[in-house]
């Protein structure tokens, strides 16, 4: 038998003020199953509060119903206060008589009616109202961090420090991703390489931290606190505890002409290689798809010239099972494809250039020890043509959407070029400047008037070689006239495009991405790091176009969101989570599919034999977020939501 | 040879080979247009299958008899394209799979029955993207053109006699291979969401409700309607569900296993021109 | 008729949208009719349209259903999701013949309470001009006892 308890509070006078709280208190004295009904001038201050647990316990409430603001101002302290008094917190739910009734009809006997009805309908929901308990996760504190690029390597070093373990995979032989490959940085032009090692290193060597690469991830179930992750470990042909880094395979390895893929295809590797001279690791991996010995099952000089036998040929993918709490996803990003850009004739004309091959050749560590040079031709070009926007804010042909660094970089290439050839002229064909950040627009402006890069706003509609030239025919909008610049090198400014295959990774973690393959987070503007999955968070480009001090920004933010995560022994969440009821379900599945967040699965029925007899729909109270979504879908009505069930909003429907 | 001898030969072949189990087909029914599911399960009963145009039932919803398919052995059933299309999408909710249905196809039209080719729910697959373009431009049915130019007091008037009627004896239900619950809400009293005695608003409940439960998944088979002792012409709220749900999703129910729920998937830029 | 007919109205809404936008037009102090009786929901994702049909069994002259906007939703996806619910069930209730004025659908964000509160007087008005939902008020009549509580 229901005793409830009805605290119809004053507010002062705000409540009071319009609605006749003696009249609305004698209504539910006489409601069914309310057992005390009693009006106060401030239920939220101290004895307001105290005279509610007071009636708790000497009436033996079973349901509190507090007519007073809005829930989402003082539902938490109601609920505080009866389970202080030992009634469970969910037994205790708020009538909004303020903000949803007397402040906003003018009318005192309407807004009297109306509370009257607001009350007696949740009085009848309380009624069927469950004691619930929170739910609790236990975790497993070890972090696995996905992509060892600078946000991978920044949330690795936050969590460490902080004393997590990490686990770090990148699935590139050596850490480092895109930094490692950019000459000097924007806008302060210290050198990439110098300020990107260091940190390497510091995560290679760091005792929390445990460093896999050459590695990809196989496959991640599970949910926050306790995924379970299948690491597949590539076979790299070389063993590591063996291998001293020596070098002497790379050297007298006979297949010399793979172009390398650090430098963009400026420069070739061999078949033994590490990507570069400072990776990290520091030893060699072979490319079986070049290497002789694995297309003609003759060579082996590697394995000749080594003197500690580390080289194996018969080595094979490994598969390493890790448990994990917290995972942070720092996949970054590639750049676009600028083949499709025939008019600019990349891939035809060898002196046309990407950005990131420019920052190759502009790297002291690059193929031309920071030689700025033709590929063609080896020399020094008089001119450079720079186009920016070469794919990004194109929805036509590349993408709709603005990759955010390219005004940035392209003004520190004018800047650089400027620096190493004094004599050499830059044109900048852009559409708009785009420099918001610190110390940014000043870096453009000193591009311009102190580097002498000559900004034309514009779009280049041609590209053609003449005279040993490669003309750039595009218009200057500003003076509404075409242009022609005679050019010895072009830049694209390519757009920055999410990891080939994205789509298909987001898949495998369970979390969403967008059109282009761009991670998904939680929310746009308020949870800006984690994604709807709960446990999963994101750091740097994969998300969205982002530059270095962006990256690493977000990366710390994800670290700071592992870390709150375990700090705790066990997580602690509300228990509006839906629940199924396995007798009545036929395992459509519709309410897997329509869960925004993977947590409903598959569960077996099996009988004594461990035979099939069917299969059911099962939620994990770890993913669930309460949306209910899926207790819509259900035509038997088997899913349900906790403290908004069924039976609760038929109740509070016909109690009106 | 005529196409109900074809089938029955083939019918025979089958079980008589081991193939399937069982021909799911029809039989002569106690009046010259009715016809009564056949369950054959011996080469001998063959000539027992009856195919003509009286054969309008959609057979689908016999294979979800409990432990039919549960020892993974083959059944052969008598199907039209919409029975093919309701395959299709018990397959997508996970109620059967395909493989262990051989389909033996046919088409009514007018007085003529044709054999489909195919056996295969995936054979149909064409067939069926045809008959989703058609669905487009066929004409509204003429009670339901005249419902629409109705005033909304007319309709509810309309639909008010007809579900004053309703006995609630749910044989809707049971001839619907779409409802297959293993508990139907209607008999869920935790809370009794429809009304369960034969009023005219628990009525209309209860028949709203089974067709919003069938909207992106009737094929319009017309069961429903047949099955109905009060003659209510419910087939009219599932052909205008289908209507909504091609307009508005191009979704067509059953064009093939993969095909998702359409209420449990959506559109970022689906319309929403009612929406204030 | 000398004195003016008030319908009855019951809304359903998310907490995290229309809820807060409902409050915010109370912390505003606009004034809307007092017609409106809200159910607050996790999400537009958990309204059935099972709750429609009991608010109109309840008597309700008009029902209002309202979220998050598209992309907004709390929950991601939940409105999505509804809103194809409300495509379907809402040509379903026209054609069953209940108007189109007497079950509406709208995007609140928290942060629309003028929106809110117009949206309320707009309702109301509408569904004063129409009249009470006399031919399901007769239904329900007819039913007599049969309801539950």
């Amino acid at each position: 038998m229901a005793k409830i308890g009805v605290f119809v509070c004053h507010c002062g006078e705000n409540i009071a003020a319009k609605v006749d709280c003696t009249k609305l208190k004698a209504a539910m004295e006489s409601h069914p199953g309310v057992s005390i009904a009693t009006e106060y001038k401030y239920f939220c201050s101290d004895p307001g509060q105290e005279s509610i647990k007071k009636a708790i316990v000497e009436q033996g409430l079973t349901g509190v119903i507090v007519a007073a603001c809005s829930p989402r101002m003082h539902e938490a302290t109601f609920r505080k206060a009866c389970a202080a008094a030992g009634l469970n917190p969910y037994l205790c739910e708020i009538a909004n008589i303020r903000e949803q009734c007397s402040w906003v009809h003018s009318d005192g006997d309407e807004a009297t009616e109306k509370a009257i009805e607001i009350t007696r309908s949740l009085v009848e929901k309380v009624k069927r109202n469950n004691e619930l308990q929170p739910i609790l996760v236990p975790v497993t504190k070890r972090a696995l961090v996905i992509g060892g690029g600078i946000a991978g390597i920044q949330a690795a070093l936050d969590i460490a420090n902080a004393g997590g373990e990490v686990v770090l995979v990148e699935r590139e032989a050596s850490l480092g991703g895109h930094m490692a490959q950019l000459s000097e940085t924007f806008p302060t032009l210290d050198c990439s390489q110098c300020i990107m090692t260091p940190r390497m290193v510091e995560a290679a060597q760091h005792p929390n931290i445990r460093l896999l690469t050459y590695a990809e991830i196989e496959k991640v179930e599970g949910f926050i606190g306790n995924f379970h992750v299948r690491v597949k470990m590539k076979a790299r042909y070389v063993d590591m505890q063996a291998c001293t880094g020596c070098g002497d395979c790379i050297q007298k390895c006979p297949q010399k002409k793979i172009s390398g893929e650090f430098d963009c295809g400026l420069a070739n590797r061999p078949a033994i290689y590490t990507p570069f001279a400072q990776a990290v690791p520091n030893k060699p991996v072979i490319d079986s798809r070049h290497c002789t010995y694995f297309k003609n099952g003759k060579c082996k000089v590697c394995v000749k010239v080594c003197q500690t036998n580390a080289i194996n040929f018969d080595m094979q993918d490994e598969y390493l099972d890790l448990e994990i709490g917290a995972i942070v996803v720092a996949t970054g990003f590639q750049i676009q494809d600028t083949s499709l850009y025939g008019e600019y004739g990349y891939g035809r004309y060898p002196d046309v250039v990407t950005g990131l091959q420019f920052e190759r050749l502009a790297s002291a560590s690059g193929p031309t020890g920071g030689r700025i040079a033709r590929p063609s031709d080896g020399k020094e070009p008089e001119t450079v043509v720079f186009i920016q926007c070469a794919g990004s804010r194109d929805p036509s042909k590349g993408v709709s959407y603005c990759s955010k660094i390219c005004c940035m970089y392209t003004a520190k290439h004018a800047m650089l070029y400027a620096h190493k050839n004094h004599h050499g002229t830059s044109r900048v064909f852009y559409m708009d400047i785009r420099a918001a950040g610190k110390g940014y627009d000043e870096f453009t402006r000193r591009a311009i008037e102190e580097d002498g890069a000559g900004y034309i706003r514009g779009r280049v509609s041609k590209l053609w070689q003449e005279n040993g030239k490669l003309m750039v025919r595009g218009v200057d909008t500003l003076l509404g006239k075409p242009v022609e610049v005679p050019a010895d090198m072009v830049v694209l400014a390519t757009a920055m495009v999410p990891q080939p295959d994205a789509k298909e990774f987001a898949k495998t973690l369970g979390i969403g991405c967008d059109e282009y393959g761009f991670f998904n987070e939680a929310h746009m503007k308020l949870r800006p790091v984690e994604t709807a999955t709960a446990g999963i968070f994101l750091a740097g480009a994969c998300q969205s176009p982002k530059d270095i001090p962006d990256s690493v920004a977000q990366a710390s933010a994800a670290a700071s969101k592992v870390l709150a995560l375990f700090s705790r022994e066990k997580l602690e969440r509300e228990p509006i989570i839906a629940m199924n009821n396995e007798a009545t379900c036929s395992g459509c599945w519709g309410c897997v599919l329509a869960c925004p967040y993977n947590a409903i699965e598959k569960k077996d029925i099996t009988d004594r034999a461990g035979n099939l007899i069917r299969r059911v729909a099962s939620v994990n109270p770890g993913l669930c977020q309460g949306c209910g979504t899926c207790v819509t879908f259900c035509r038997s009505n088997s899913i349900d939501l906790a403290g908004f069930t069924e039976k609760q909003i038929f109740a509070a429907v016909m109690g009106l | 040879m005529s196409i109900q001898e074809h089938y029955r030969s083939r019918a025979k072949e089958l079980l008589s080979s081991g193939t399937v189990k069982m021909v799911i087909g029809y039989g002569t029914g106690s009046t010259p247009d009715r016809r009564r599911p056949v369950f054959i399960t011996s080469p001998d009963e063959t000539d027992r299958l009856v195919l003509d145009k009286a054969c309008r039932t959609n057979l689908s919803g016999y294979l979800l008899r409990e432990g039919l398919l549960s020892d993974q052995k083959q059944v052969a059933v008598f199907f039209n394209l919409d029975g093919v299309r309701s395959l299709n999408i018990l397959a997508a909710e996970s109620q059967l799979e395909t493989a262990q249905v051989l389909v033996l196809g046919f088409r009514i039209e007018g007085e003529e029955v044709t054999a489909l080719q195919g056996e295969r729910a995936a054979d149909f697959k064409s067939l069926i993207a045809a008959a989703k373009e058609q669905r487009k431009s066929q004409p509204p049915h003429e009670l339901q053109e005249k419902l629409e130019a109705m005033t909304p007091k007319e309709r509810f008037s309309f639909w008010e006699a007809e579900f004053s009627r309703c006995i609630k004896c749910y044989a809707c239900r049971q001839a619907c291979p779409m409802c297959w619950c293993r508990r139907c809400v209607v008999d869920n009293n935790q809370p009794q969401w429809v009304n369960t005695s034969s009023h005219t608003l628990g009525n209309l409940e209860w028949n709203l409700l089974r067709a919003f439960h069938l909207a992106g998944r009737c094929v319009e088979c017309g069961n429903c309607s047949r099955a109905c002792p009060a003659d209510i012409p419910l087939h009219l709220l599932n052909r205008r569900m289908s209507d909504e749900v091609q307009g508005s999703f191009d979704h067509y129910p059953g064009m093939d296993e993969a095909q998702e729920p359409v209420l449990a998937s959506f559109r970022k830029d689906d319309p929403e021109t009612f929406i204030l | 008729m000398s004195e003016v007919f008030e319908p009855k109205i019951v809304a359903f809404v998310c907490t995290y949208c229309t809820y807060a936008g409902a409050d915010l037009a109370g912390t505003s102090r606009l004034k809307y009719p007092s017609n409106v009786r809200i159910v607050r929901l996790p999400c537009t994702g958990r309204i059935s349209p099972m709750f429609i049909l009991k608010a109109l069994q309840k008597g309700a002259d008009g029902v209002l259903v309202s979220g998050c906007h598209p992309g907004d939703c709390h929950f991601d996806h939940g409105n999505y999701h509804a809103r194809r619910r409300w495509t379907v069930f809402n040509s379903l209730l026209q054609f069953a013949g209940v108007p189109e004025e007497r079950v509406k659908f709208s995007w609140i964000s928290a942060a629309e309470g003028i929106k809110f509160a117009e949206l309320i007087r707009e309702i109301t008005e509408d569904i004063r001009k129409i009249g009470p939902f006399e031919e399901y008020h007769k239904l329900i009549a007819e039913t007599g006892s049969a309801a539950p509580l």
